[in-house]
């Protein structure tokens, strides 16, 4: 490990720009640091807000990738675009209007009728900053496995990149998301919190302020 | 020139061993805050000039924050589209989204403005967890006494009675809507302990519990009656002709013009100040934290308290630069990790309240114990690799983000230990509130890391998350209640004038504008897409 990290300065355009910035800064900070003004699309700094979204193109090559603007160091010869604005999915559920958990499957295929046709194009795969197993999970959910589905998307930033990729707007994320929070809703009845509420129910451990005993 | 080891040195003395000894004798806690922690700075405080807590301490950084010009005058607002609504939310992160689900539940039209995409928040990079007294051993009591203990008996009891009463009942709210938490083989909510703390009252999700927490409420929201309007910040808050909150003029950076929400309530949830870099500090909070609530709220007359106690987290990421004051989570200090200077001794309890560690890290580096990275970095040692000796696998388990962030910096956690150094956190202080979430502005609400008084100046791990889903349900269901036809006669912003005469007497700087909106390395004030917005002349 050496101690002081070298700070090579590199070329790197950014949103058409020309800037030169040193290869420990990223994206953002290089933009900043070039003395251009950034907010849109800025968020957390830290990778998991999802606001941020570029597309990069490393230099000599013609792969167009996409990444998260902070976590994306400026390499030499690299291009960087901004994406800014991501648009909102078109589907709706309410976790209280299904009855009960033996109707959520039905329910999915209500809501996410899009998510039979999964083409196995593995565009959302490729697009996803956080490897996530994409496609998969949309398969398990289709399948009614929404535990399963959703340990895929631990990390999902809700960046929408798979979203965009999508050609059968299926919304994968949203798929994802929605088969973590049904999990929740529906099977979490931790026995500690729910002898704690009754407790609290019942009055035995309110506190009032001030009283000390 | 900073002292100490230099690193390369200091990691070649490196061992991972399982066992260390704490320094002998009881260290003098007073001294030592007194000494080292960043409130106690020398010239970092001033006392307001004006406004309703004239007279009282302050920071200096905050104060000119307050005590500056407003972003609009009422000219700027002919022709500006209105938008009526119930409930005016201000503010996109946690403690937002549980206000608007609520006040929206209880049959409220409910409008909820952020700065940016809905979710950029503090909340949703909170890594360690959420308080709730839920374990067999605790009780709400403890968790009460815990909370004003580690506050310096200086936090409001009411409000700290309200937090932990709801604590249990949070937890539930928050799986109703869809949120996860790591649970043990018989399905119970697992639980560890925070620094400062008597019981294990810890719920989590990984090390991504506000990740968790965020796009859950996101979720929930958008799929809610909730009007949403994002990449709006409020630059200025209405009052009506009694001087009653009333709304809030909205700049909108889509579409580069201002927006009129006239409501009858307004709750304010927008978050902390890390990106003011009080005392020069590197900082954990995202794009957005820049206190402008604070002075949205302080314009129109709410009452603020403890502007002058910040929280230095312990564990900020010190070396590769690109990634300085980012977060390591305390759980990880929970689990086991000890922190080291730069000839691999302990210093202080690794569990003792952050006030403290904090300030002892400073010591070390100050009296030349710590590991110096280059110009600017220095730190002591964070010693994860001792998890890995007593506890396998733990950190790829548990800590799945920490993992990675080693990953970018090209460090193993689970071999070299981790350069850390205290990084500005949390605002201890803010509005006034009562247990409704009320502010001394008749319809304004202040909720989440915006209000003070909870944590008094000092906060435990979990219980800012707590506090903000607590305080933004109470809010959201008082606010709701509000909104029994229209009662403004009159909207305006007659408190500017005022506002602008103090200024002017007290001889106070016209040139610069509030709120700050955005952190001065973003250059926001000299984007000419926002020309037609009002300019802070200081920062440009
Ligand atoms: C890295 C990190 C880790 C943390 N870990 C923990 C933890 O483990 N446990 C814990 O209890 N606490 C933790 N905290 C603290 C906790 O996350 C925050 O205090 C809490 O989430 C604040 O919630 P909030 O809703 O009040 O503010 P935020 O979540 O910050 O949301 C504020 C929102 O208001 C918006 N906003 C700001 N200004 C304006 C404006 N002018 N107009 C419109 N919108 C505006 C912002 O963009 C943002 O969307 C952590 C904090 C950080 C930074
Ligand atoms: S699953 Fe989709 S939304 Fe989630 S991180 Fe991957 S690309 Fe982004
Ligand atoms: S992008 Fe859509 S269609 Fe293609 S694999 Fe993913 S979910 Fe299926």
């Amino acid at each position: 490990m050496s101690e002081e990290v070298q700070e090579k300065i590199v070329n790197v355009t950014i949103n058409g720009k020309q800037i030169q910035a040193p290869s420990t800064l990223s994206a953002i900070q290089a933009l900043w640091h070039a003395g251009y003004p950034r907010v849109k699309s800025v968020g957390c700094l830290e990778g998991v807000c999802g606001s941020c979204r570029v597309l990069v193109r490393k230099g000599g090559t013609a792969e167009v990738k996409m990444a998260l603007g902070c976590q994306t160091l400026v390499e030499e010869g690299m291009e960087i675009n901004f994406l800014v604005f991501p648009n909102p999915t078109h589907h709706t559920y309410d976790l209280k209007g299904i009855p009960n958990s033996w109707e959520v499957q039905a329910e999915f295929h209500r809501i996410f009728p899009e998510a039979v046709k999964c083409r196995h194009c593995h565009g959302c795969d490729v697009s996803c900053p956080k490897n996530i197993e994409v496609e998969r999970g949309v398969q398990l959910a289709t399948e009614g496995r929404f535990r399963e589905a959703g340990e895929l998307f631990v990390e999902c930033v809700m960046c929408n990149f798979c979203m965009t990729a999508c050609p059968e707007f299926i919304a994968p994320n949203h798929v994802g998301l929605f088969a973590r929070r049904a999990t929740a809703y529906f099977l979490f009845r931790p026995s500690n919190l729910i002898r704690r509420l009754e407790q609290m129910r019942q009055g035995q451990l309110t506190v009032a302020p001030g009283d000390d005993t | 020139m900073t002292k100490g080891i230099p690193y390369s040195e200091a990691v070649s003395r490196y061992q991972a061993v399982e066992e260390r000894p704490l320094p002998d004798g009881d260290p003098d806690e007073a001294a030592l805050l007194a000494r080292f922690h960043p409130d106690n700075f020398a010239d970092s405080v001033v006392d307001l000039k004006i406004g309703p807590n004239q007279g009282d301490r302050c920071h200096r950084a905050l104060a000119e924050m307050l005590q500056a010009d407003a972003r609009i005058e009422e000219a700027d607002l002919a022709g500006a589209p209105v938008v009526e609504t119930d409930v005016l939310v201000i503010g996109g992160g946690g403690a937002g989204c549980a206000a608007a689900l609520v006040a929206a539940e209880m049959g409220a039209k409910v409008t909820l403005a952020t700065k940016l995409r809905l979710g950029d928040s503090n909340t949703v990079m909170a890594e360690g967890g959420i308080q709730a007294s839920i374990d067999k051993n605790d009780t709400p009591r403890q968790h009460y006494e815990d909370t004003l203990k580690a506050g310096h008996n200086l936090g409001d009891p009411e409000l700290v009675a309200a937090m932990v009463n709801d604590g249990p009942d949070v937890i539930r709210w928050l799986i109703q809507q869809g949120m996860q938490f790591d649970l043990d083989k018989y399905g119970d909510v697992m639980l560890r302990r925070a620094g400062g703390t008597s019981e294990s009252r810890v719920a989590f999700y990984r090390d991504y519990t506000g990740l968790e927490m965020m796009r859950v409420l996101r979720e929930a929201v958008f799929n809610s009656d909730v009007e949403v309007l994002e990449y709006s910040p409020a630059v200025e808050l209405f009052a009506d002709q009694s001087g009653d909150c009333a709304g809030a003029v909205l700049s909108s950076l889509k579409s580069f013009s201002h927006v009129m929400v006239r409501a009858n309530a307004v709750i304010l949830a927008s978050g902390g100040i890390g990106r003011m870099h009080i005392n020069g500090f590197p900082t954990s909070n995202h794009f957005g934290a820049t206190g402008d609530g604070l002075v949205l709220a302080y314009r129109l007359g709410a009452k603020l308290r403890d502007l002058d106690s910040f929280q230095y987290h312990p564990t900020g990421l010190a070396h590769p630069r690109h990634l300085a004051g980012s977060l390591i989570t305390e759980g990880i200090r929970s689990a086991g990790a000890y922190l080291l200077n730069a000839q691999g001794e302990r210093f202080i309890d690794e569990l003792k309240g952050r006030d403290f560690v904090s300030s002892a890290i400073l010591r070390e580096c100050a009296e030349g114990r710590g590991v110096v990275s280059s110009k600017e970095g220095i730190g002591v040692w964070l010693d994860t690799p001792r998890i890995e000796l007593i506890q396998p696998g733990l950190l790829d388990k548990k800590f799945p983000k920490l993992v990675q962030l080693g990953e970018r910096s090209g460090i193993d956690p689970k071999t070299k230990p981790l350069l850390v150094y205290p990084t500005l956190h949390y605002q201890n202080g803010g509005v006034r509130i009562d247990a409704d979430g009320r502010s001394t502005i008749p319809g304004l609400y202040c909720v989440g890391e915006v209000s003070g008084g909870i944590h008094g100046r000092n906060r435990i791990m979990g219980n800012a998350l707590l506090d903000i889903i607590c305080f933004g349900r109470r809010a959201g269901l008082h606010a709701a209640g509000r909104t029994h036809g229209w009662n403004h006669k009159k909207v305006t912003m007659d408190h500017l004038s005022d506002h602008r005469r103090r200024l002017t007497f007290a001889g106070l700087d016209m040139d610069i504008k509030s709120p700050m909106l955005f952190p001065v390395c973003a250059k926001f004030d000299a984007d000419s897409d926002y020309d037609g917005f009002h300019k802070s002349r200081k920062r440009e």
